[in-house]
């Protein structure tokens, strides 16, 4: 049974909802990424299926469990999400904002233990940011950044994360750099990671599952060899298109038509 | 990732554990240098003045230990007061100022400008204006006007929660406001009452009763811990609601509580003292520089906060030729300071 699953799930922000009725199921173990044009409702569901949207009509079940029935501690100590342009207070270190992750797990009036500073740790070493603790954030560079930024959502210590965007203005190298750390994390610990991308080219090379949206519902899901098509890619975003295999991964890769 | 291979998580750790270490000795060092340098300005603006005294016979009248009449009177009856006054205010004011700056993630929101202190003053001008009343009255409607201010802003703010933003440009708004009606009663006034009005909106550490200090320095032992403790969930707050709710923090219902223990702090100061300007604004950015950035410890802003206002008086009573309201002393010295931080914050792009 899969973890974290929506049946009929509405949300909106005003009278006309963004998406309606929308049934989804996040894979286990995966990394899914969600891709359509935009204003889509990509980034709403991923806050949806986060609980950071109320849903109007409809459930997001987690563990079987209806979210709305949840604490937003009990939710957050097995679901991150990392927003698509968080806020930093000026001049915050990188040990400061990461540790910040571990919230969730500390109540009123307990202290920093030895599990907060391992999980902190673990987050510094696999985003490769240990060496950056006594930096201020503002002093790095944007790749640099978004990995502190995963860093912080990792110290949370959640099996499942979200993340909206994370590619945004990075440059390719640090997009590339970025997804092979989201497959390494996966890879290492089977963290289930679902993620908004725009670029369905890295999207297709370096996720497992892809859900692609338009107009608020969800049209087509499942492996990127399978999933891209020049149908597909007219029908979610208009462009015309060829699809030709990547020649290193043999993964789809989107060519614009002439 | 390529980066991790030359590092072991032990060494991480380690790392991890002396920079928390270092935060904390230097957190500690700094809160425990301003409260001996709260403590020494404390006994030093009863030592001055027209009877002066030793810091011994200070100490000793003021925890009862020895028994002298005339010095007891001098600092009991006279200077003890305006002392106490001095502390609790700039307590409140540091405190409640640093919660603001760091709720609504602004070096610029500190309750003089959004609105809050301007309620209270209006309160407090149309009580005199108005119905002639003074001493604790004045002090309940300034009370009442700040959270009826603060009430008023919340409300129109909220739209499926209170944004920063949307507080910030609400509270100026409500300010100018406010300060119009403020204008208003002072034109439709008589003479004298004018000139008690406006005393009253210099602010001034020297006007407080018995009453109004039992009432601020009751309120401090409730709301400073109060706010301590919520300040924790602040560390969350700061990164934007998406992120803390993320994490699990029930935004609304910890920016309310917040919200609501710092406009009671600020409420009850300028109740007490007046509306002294800029003390709510600096102590938060100094404490920062004492304790490093983004650490916003609440403790260290009270503490200056009651410092600033200490010095503040000793200047206004004793450095100045003739004796003048805090409020001046405070206001003159923090100008330049709100140009410098508007000239800077544009300069990094993050002003507004």
């Amino acid at each position: 049974m899969s973890r974290l699953r929506a049946e009929g799930l509405t949300l909106g922000y005003d009278a006309d909802p963004i998406i309606r009725d929308l049934d989804v199921t996040v894979l286990d173990g995966k990394v899914t990424a969600i891709v359509g044009a935009n204003a889509c409702g990509k980034s709403t569901l991923l806050r949806g299926l986060a609980r950071l949207l109320r849903s109007r009509e409809g459930n997001v079940l987690l563990d079987g469990k209806a979210m709305a029935d949840l604490s937003t501690l009990q939710v957050a100590k097995v679901l991150g999400l990392l927003p698509q342009s968080p806020l930093a207070p000026d001049g915050i270190t990188v040990a400061d904002l990461v540790s910040r992750g571990r919230y969730p797990h500390q109540g009123w009036f307990r202290t920093w233990n030895d599990r907060d500073h391992d999980a902190v740790a673990r987050a510094l070493d696999a985003t490769g940011t240990a060496d950056l603790v006594d930096r201020p954030l503002r002093a790095l560079s944007g790749g640099q950044r978004q990995r502190v930024w995963i860093a912080m959502a990792l110290a949370q210590d959640t099996d499942l994360l979200l993340l909206d965007e994370p590619t945004t203005y990075l440059d390719i190298n640090h997009q590339v750099e970025l997804l092979r750390l989201l497959r390494d994390l996966n890879g290492r610990s089977g963290k289930t990671i679902v993620a908004v991308l725009h670029d369905i080219n890295l999207a297709s090379r370096y996720c497992d599952h892809i859900i692609a949206m338009s107009g608020g519902a969800i049209v087509a899901e499942g492996p990127p060899g399978e999933v891209i098509t020049a149908e597909l890619i007219a029908k979610v975003f208009g462009l015309a298109c060829v699809i030709v295999p990547d020649p290193v991964a043999g993964t789809p890769i989107i060519v614009p038509a002439a | 990732m390529t980066a991790t291979a030359t590092r072991t998580s032990p060494a991480t750790a380690a790392t991890l554990r002396a920079t928390r270490r270092h935060r904390a000795v230097r957190a500690f060092t700094a809160t425990t240098g301003l409260a001996a340098a709260v403590a020494a300005l404390f006994v030093l603006t009863m030592m001055v003045g027209s009877f002066r005294l030793t810091a011994t016979e200070v100490v000793t009248s003021v925890l009862h230990l020895a028994d002298n009449p005339s010095v007891d009177f001098v600092v009991r009856g006279l200077r003890l007061p305006t002392a106490l006054s001095a502390l609790t205010v700039g307590l409140a004011l540091g405190a409640s100022g640093t919660v603001f700056q760091q709720l609504l993630r602004n070096p610029l929101a500190s309750p003089d400008f959004v609105g809050i202190t301007s309620g209270a003053s209006l309160a407090a001008v149309s009580g005199i204006v108005l119905f002639q009343v003074g001493g604790l009255a004045v002090c309940l409607l300034a009370l009442g006007g700040a959270i009826c201010a603060a009430l008023v802003m919340y409300v129109l703010a909220w739209r499926d929660g209170v944004s920063g933003y949307r507080f910030i440009l609400i509270g100026i708004g409500v300010a100018v406001f406010f300060e119009g009606l403020t204008g208003y009663m002072l034109i439709k006034a008589e003479l004298f009452e004018a000139r008690q009005a406006m005393h009253w909106l210099t602010g001034s550490v020297g006007q407080a009763s018995d009453d109004e200090l039992r009432l601020l320095g009751g309120a401090l032992v409730v709301l400073l811990p109060l706010a301590v403790l919520l300040s924790r969930k602040l560390r969350v707050l700061e990164l934007g609601d998406d992120t803390a709710r993320a994490l699990g923090s029930r935004v609304e219902l910890i920016r309310a509580a917040l919200l609501a223990t710092a406009v009671l702090l600020v409420a009850l100061a300028v109740a007490v003292a007046g509306p002294i300007v800029f003390v709510a604004l600096v102590a938060g950015p100094i404490a920062n520089r004492l304790l490093g950035p983004a650490t916003g410890g609440i403790v260290a802003a009270s503490l200056v906060g009651a410092m600033l206002l200490l010095i503040a008086d000793l200047v206004a009573v004793h450095l100045l030729p003739t004796p003048l309201p805090t409020g001046v002393v405070t206001g003159a010295v923090g100008a330049p300071y709100l140009l410098w931080l508007l000239a800077t914050t544009n300069r990094r792009g993050a002003g507004g």
